[in-house]
C-alpha cells in the first residue's frame, strides 16, 4: 500500500506534467518554477520539509520517490526553457524578416571603355608571348611615317587628303608603324613588339569611318623567321582572343612595306563562319593586313636583309572591338554615352 | 575594275561557273567585292592593289586565270591592213623630255566615217560602267580595258603642222580639256602638243579643239608610257581622275604601247572604215631592258616555311610570263614588262606563295629566347584604373581635335598645335587640355537624360612641345540617386577632394592642401591643388554655361605620368600593440580661420604620440557669438611603446590647446 505522502507526490506531478504542457513564455516558465521548486513556497519543497513526519518505514521510499520527481521537474523545466528561449530567438528573426526581392542598394562601379579593355586584351595575349609593348609620339615626322616605310614623296598614301598635316615635314602618324621604325633604329633583332596607339586618317565620320582611331601593329624580325610564323601567330592570337574555334584566313594583297601582303580574316564570332547579319553572310570579318617585312626597309635601319626576315600585322583595335561586342557604329566609342559605356 | 566574264573567255577557257572564279581570283590578290548576272554575261568587281596595274585589264585578268587553272593565254586576234603610204610621210612625233615620256607610238589612219559604235561595242563598253561616245573613241576605250593602255584618238585635221611634241607646258599655259574646262598649266605638266599649242595633257585628258567630231575624218591615234609620278602629281594637280590617268600613275607595260596601237587602228578601221597608214610612228628613246633576278632553292622554305616542288615553281612563272632557267640550286627568273612590281627576290616569292596558295603554308610560330614586357608603369596605370573604376568614374574617349577658340579660353597660355588642312574649323587644332571634352561629354550625356555622371579620361594632350599623357576626372548629379533605400545626395566638392586624396594617397603622393596656379575656369572659392599632381574643384558657372549646362561640374586634372612615377619603396608599418587615446574637442573660431590652419597648428605642437587629427563637426550658428563658428576635432594618440597613462594624454591636450588659443585664439566650448 502505499502510504499518503507518496500519493501525495504522485498528484503533484499530475498537475505539474498538466500546468507545464501550458507554459508557452519565459514568464510563465518561472511562475511555474517558483510554484514547484520555490524554497519558501514550492510545492515540492514543502513535501521534502515535511520529511520528518513521513513514518520511518516509508522515509526511504518517499526520499527516493520525491528526488526522482524534484530531477524529473528540473529536466523538464529546463527543456521549456530552451524551447522557448528557441522560439523566442526566432520570433525576434522574424520580425527582422526583409522584402528580400527588392533590387540591392548599388554603388555603382565605374567601367573602363571598350576600347581600353580591347586594348589591354590584346596586349596581355602578346605579352604572353614574349612581345614587348612599344609606344612613340602621335605627332610624326614624315620621315617615320612614311619614307622609312618605303612609302617616298609622291606616293598616293601621302596624299594630303587622307594625311594631317601639322607641317611641311609633320603630320599626325596614319598607322602606327612608325613606333616599328624607330624601335629598329634602337635594337638590332631579334625584335617582337606591338605597338598600339592613336592614329589619324582625313575621313569624315560615319559608321565605320573617324578622322581618329586607334590600331595595334606587331612587328618580329629574327634569323629565319617565316610566312608560316606570321600565320600560326595570328591563328593562335584569333584563337586567343576570340576563342579557341577561331579560324583565321590570309588572302594576297598589297602593302608597300610587306611582301607578300595579305588582308587577314576572321570567322566571325557570332555565327561561327556560317553567315550572320555581323559577318554581312560571308562568314569573315576582315580586320587586318599582314605581310613579310619588305626587304628595303632593313634598309633604312642597317639590319643585315640577308640574314634577317620578319612579319609585320596591323589591324584597329576598334575594329577588334566592334566584332567582339557586335557594335554597328564606330561614332559609339567618340560620343561617350553612358547608355553604351555603362554595358561594360 | 570590272571584268565581264565573257570577255576573258576570249583569252582564256574557263571551266567554272563565275562565282567559282571569283573566289580563285580572291585566293591569288584579286578580291572580288561584287559579281553582277545578267543576261549572257556577269560582271566581276574586282579590287586590284595598286601595285598590280596588269590586272586592269581582260588580258591581264585572263593571265591570272591562265595560271589559276593551267590552260593558255590568248592574245586578241585582229588582222590590220595598212596601206603603202608610210604614216612618216604625213606625221612626225618627237619626245622633249624623255624622263616623262618613255615612249610615243603614233598610228594614222585616214578617211574613217565617225558613226555610232555597233551594239555589241556599246553592250560591253556599257556592262563595264563606260560610256558609248562614237566608234573611234570607243574603239580606244575598248582596247583599253582590252590590254591595258590607255589610247588617245585625235582629229588628225587639227593638229598643226602635222606634228606632235611631247614637252613640259610653259607657266601659265592654258588649254581646254575635253569636258570643256580651261586648265592653267605649269612647267610641272607634261604636254601633248602640235606645232603652236598644248592639244592634251599627257596621260590625263584629251583637248576639246582637237577631238574626234562627227565631221573627222582623218584620225591620229596616241598609244604612249608616261612617268607615273609626273601623271599622277598632274592629275593631282588639276582635280582629274581618269581611266587613262589611274592606269598610268600605277605603271602600264612600255612594251604594250606598240601592240596596243595596232590593235586598236586596226579595230577603228573594222569599225569605221578608212586606210591604216604604213608603220607605226614609235619613238622610244631609251628601251627597257629586262631585270633578271635570282631566286635561291632553300629560300623558298627559309622566307615562307615550307618548300614547293621545283615543278610548280616553274609552272607558277611561266603561266604568269616570267622567263625561268634552273642553274644548281637557284633560278634566274626575268620578269615580263607588265609586271612593273617584280624588283626583288622577295617579290618573286611572293608570286609562288600566291598562286601556290597562302593556305598552303604550315601555321607555325617563331621560336625565339627572351621575355615579353608591358609599357613602363603598366602595372601602375592598371591600379589606377582600378581605383578609378572603383570609386564609380567610368572611362571616356574623346577626339584629340578641338576648336582653337575653345582651346585659348581655356589654356591662353599655350599656342595650339595647328593642322594645315582640318577636317573643318572646330577640329583645326589639336586639344591642350581634356576640361572642353570633359564638359562635352557631360553635356552630351545630361541632354540625353544621364544626369549623375563620374567619369574620367587617361589620354594625350598636345602642345608646341610635344604630347604628353593628362588624367582628367569630371562629376555632376547625384552621388546616390534616390531610391527605396536612400535619398539623393549630390555630389560635391568635398566628394571629389576625397577621391583626389584617395588616388593619391594609393601612390604615396601628397595631399596637402595648396592655392598657388589656380585657373580661372574653375570657382574662385570652390577649388585647390595638391602640390602640383592635381587641380581639383567646381567649374566656374560661366565656363559651364558656355556648354548650355545649368548644373554643377566637378574636374580634377591630375598629371597621371608624375603620379605614377612617384618613387614608392612601401613598408608596412606593424601594427601598434597599444590602445590608441581619442580625445573630442569642440573649438570656438573666428569665422574664417580655416581647419588647415588648425590642423597644422596641431602638429606644431610636436608631440610624437599624435598619429591623426579628424575633423567630425562644424557649426556655423549655435550659443556663441556671431563671428565665431564651432569646429569639433578628434586627437588621436598612440604610443608604440606603452599604455598612455592619463596624465600625459592630460598634458598632451594641454599643450594643443594652449597652442590652438595663444595662436589661433581658439576658445574650448563646455
Amino acid at each position: 500500500m502505499s502510504s499518503k505522502g507518496i500519493d501525495q507526490l504522485g498528484s503533484i506531478e499530475q498537475q505539474f506534467d498538466r500546468e507545464s504542457s501550458a507554459v508557452e513564455d519565459l514568464r510563465a516558465l518561472e511562475d511555474l518554477r517558483n510554484r514547484y521548486l520555490s524554497r519558501k513556497s514550492g510545492l515540492l519543497t514543502a513535501q521534502l520539509q515535511n520529511l520528518r513526519s513521513i513514518p520511518a518505514s516509508e522515509k526511504a521510499e518517499f526520499g527516493r520517490v520525491a528526488n526522482e520527481l524534484k530531477t524529473k521537474i528540473e529536466d523538464s523545466l529546463s527543456d521549456l526553457q530552451q524551447r522557448i528561449s528557441d522560439k523566442e530567438k526566432d520570433a525576434a528573426l522574424e520580425r527582422e524578416r526583409l522584402d528580400i526581392t527588392l533590387p540591392g542598394n548599388r554603388r555603382r562601379i565605374g567601367r573602363r571603355h571598350p576600347l581600353t579593355i580591347v586594348r589591354k586584351e590584346i596586349e596581355d595575349i602578346f605579352i604572353a608571348m614574349g612581345y614587348t609593348v612599344e609606344d612613340g609620339p602621335e605627332i610624326e615626322t614624315t620621315y617615320y611615317n612614311f619614307d622609312a616605310l618605303n612609302i617616298p614623296a609622291g606616293h598616293p598614301a601621302r596624299d594630303p587628303r587622307d594625311t594631317f598635316f601639322v607641317s611641311d615635314d609633320m603630320v599626325l602618324r596614319t598607322h602606327t608603324s612608325p613606333v616599328q621604325v624607330r624601335t629598329m633604329e634602337k635594337i638590332q633583332p631579334p625584335v617582337r613588339i606591338i605597338c598600339p596607339g592613336r592614329v589619324y586618317r582625313r575621313d569624315a565620320a560615319d559608321p565605320t569611318h573617324s578622322p581618329m582611331f586607334h590600331q595595334i601593329e606587331c612587328l618580329v624580325i629574327d634569323e629565319g623567321v617565316t610566312f608560316a610564323d606570321l600565320k600560326g601567330t595570328l591563328d593562335r592570337f584569333h584563337k586567343q582572343f576570340f576563342g579557341e574555334k577561331t579560324k583565321t584566313r590570309l588572302r594576297p594583297s598589297f602593302f608597300p612595306f610587306v611582301e607578300p601582303g595579305a588582308e587577314v580574316d576572321v570567322s566571325c564570332n557570332f555565327c561561327e563562319g556560317s553567315g550572320c547579319r555581323v559577318c554581312k553572310l560571308t562568314g569573315w570579318i576582315e580586320l587586318l593586313g599582314a605581310g613579310m617585312v619588305h626587304p628595303n626597309l632593313y634598309g633604312y635601319v642597317h639590319y643585315d636583309r640577308e640574314k634577317y626576315t620578319g612579319f609585320a600585322f596591323g589591324g584597329g583595335i576598334d575594329r577588334y572591338a566592334m566584332s567582339k561586342y557586335d557594335i554597328n557604329d564606330l561614332q559609339l566609342f567618340f560620343q561617350n554615352d553612358m547608355r553604351f559605356l555603362g554595358q561594360f | 575594275m570590272r571584268a565581264s566574264y565573257q570577255w576573258l573567255k576570249e583569252f582564256v577557257d574557263i571551266n567554272e561557273d563565275p562565282r567559282q572564279v571569283g573566289t580563285r581570283l580572291t585566293q591569288v590578290g584579286l578580291a572580288l567585292e561584287g559579281l553582277e548576272t545578267g543576261a549572257g554575261d556577269s560582271i566581276f568587281d574586282l579590287d586590284v592593289a595598286t601595285n598590280r596595274p596588269d590586272c586592269l585589264s581582260h588580258l591581264g585578268i585572263a593571265r591570272e586565270v591562265s595560271a589559276i587553272y593551267g590552260s593558255e593565254l590568248r592574245k586578241p586576234k585582229f588582222e590590220l591592213r595598212e596601206k603603202t603610204k608610210e604614216s612618216k610621210s604625213v606625221f612626225s612625233i618627237s619626245i622633249a623630255d624623255p624622263d616623262l615620256c618613255g615612249r610615243y607610238c603614233g598610228r594614222y589612219i585616214a578617211g574613217v566615217k565617225i558613226g555610232p559604235s555597233p551594239d555589241w561595242l556599246k553592250a560591253r563598253l556599257e556592262a563595264l560602267g563606260q560610256r558609248s561616245i562614237n566608234n573611234v573613241a570607243d574603239a580606244t576605250n575598248y582596247v583599253m580595258l582590252e590590254l591595258g593602255q590607255p589610247l588617245h584618238a585625235f582629229d588628225a585635221d587639227t593638229l598643226e603642222g602635222h606634228q606632235i611634241i611631247v614637252r613640259r607646258a610653259e607657266l601659265d599655259e592654258t588649254l581646254t580639256t575635253l569636258d570643256g574646262v580651261e586648265r592653267r598649266l605649269d612647267p610641272s605638266t607634261l604636254l601633248i602638243a602640235d606645232a603652236n599649242r598644248g592639244v592634251a595633257i599627257a596621260g590625263v585628258m584629251g583637248g576639246a579643239e582637237t577631238e574626234i567630231s562627227s565631221g573627222t575624218t582623218n584620225v591620229l591615234l596616241e598609244s604612249a608610257n608616261f612617268d607615273p609620278l609626273s601623271i599622277r602629281k598632274t592629275s593631282r594637280a588639276v582635280g582629274l581622275t581618269t581611266e587613262a590617268s589611274y592606269r598610268f600613275e600605277r605603271g602600264c607595260d612600255v612594251e604594250m604601247a606598240r601592240y596596243a596601237c595596232d590593235r586598236a587602228a586596226a579595230l577603228i578601221q573594222q569599225l569605221a572604215g578608212g586606210e591604216i597608214y604604213h608603220g607605226v610612228i614609235d619613238v622610244y628613246p631609251r628601251e627597257r631592258k629586262p631585270i633578271a633576278l635570282g631566286l635561291r632553292g632553300g629560300r623558298i622554305e627559309g622566307f615562307l616555311g615550307a618548300p614547293v616542288e621545283d615543278a610548280i615553281v616553274e609552272r607558277i612563272f611561266k603561266s604568269l610570263g616570267f622567263k625561268i632557267e634552273r642553274a644548281s640550286d637557284c633560278w634566274t627568273i626575268e620578269a615580263p614588262s607588265h609586271r612593273v612590281d617584280i624588283g626583288c627576290e622577295e617579290d618573286l616569292l611572293e608570286e609562288i606563295a600566291r598562286h601556290h596558295g597562302y593556305d598552303k603554308f604550315p601555321l607555325t610560330l617563331p621560336s625565339w629566347k627572351g621575355f615579353g614586357a608591358a609599357l613602363p608603369r603598366e602595372a601602375e596605370e592598371r591600379r589606377l584604373r582600378n581605383i578609378l573604376s572603383s570609386l564609380g568614374y567610368t572611362e571616356i574617349c574623346t577626339y584629340s581635335f578641338s576648336d582653337e577658340q575653345m582651346e585659348r579660353r581655356f589654356r591662353p597660355d599655350i599656342a595650339p598645335v595647328k593642322l594645315q588642312n582640318p577636317m573643318s574649323e572646330d577640329e583645326s587644332v589639336l586639344r591642350t587640355s581634356l576640361v572642353p571634352g570633359m564638359i562635352e561629354t557631360i553635356r552630351w550625356n545630361q541632354n540625353r537624360g544621364n544626369r549623375d555622371l563620374r567619369l574620367y579620361e587617361l589620354s594625350k594632350v598636345y602642345g608646341p612641345h610635344g604630347e604628353r599623357r593628362a588624367l582628367i576626372l569630371g562629376a555632376a548629379g547625384a552621388l546616390h540617386a534616390p531610391s527605396v533605400h536612400e535619398t539623393e545626395r549630390k555630389f560635391g566638392f568635398y566628394d571629389l577632394k576625397g577621391d583626389v586624396e584617395e588616388i593619391l594617397t594609393a601612390f604615396d603622393g601628397r595631399t596637402e592642401t595648396d592655392t598657388y596656379g589656380l585657373p580661372n575656369y574653375y570657382h574662385r572659392g570652390r577649388v585647390a591643388r595638391f602640390g602640383d599632381l592635381a587641380l581639383f574643384g567646381e567649374l566656374h558657372p560661366e565656363f559651364t554655361e558656355a556648354f548650355k549646362i545649368r548644373h554643377r561640374v566637378y574636374a580634377a586634372e591630375i598629371d597621371v605620368d608624375r603620379l605614377l612615377g612617384v618613387e614608392s619603396r612601401k613598408q608596412v608599418q606593424p601594427i601598434c600593440r597599444f590602445p590608441a587615446v581619442r580625445r573630442d574637442f569642440s573649438l570656438l573660431l573666428e569665422k574664417g580661420t580655416q581647419y588647415g590652419a588648425v590642423h597644422r597648428m596641431i602638429l606644431e605642437a610636436g608631440i610624437p604620440e599624435l598619429v591623426r587629427v579628424e575633423p567630425f563637426d562644424r557649426m556655423e550658428a549655435g550659443p556663441f557669438p556671431e563671428k565665431k563658428y564651432s569646429l569639433s576635432i578628434s586627437v588621436i594618440y598612440q604610443s608604440t611603446e606603452r599604455t598612455l597613462t592619463d596624465a600625459e594624454v592630460e598634458s598632451f591636450d594641454q599643450k594643443v590647446l594652449q597652442l590652438l588659443e595663444q595662436r589661433l585664439g581658439a576658445q574650448l566650448r563646455r
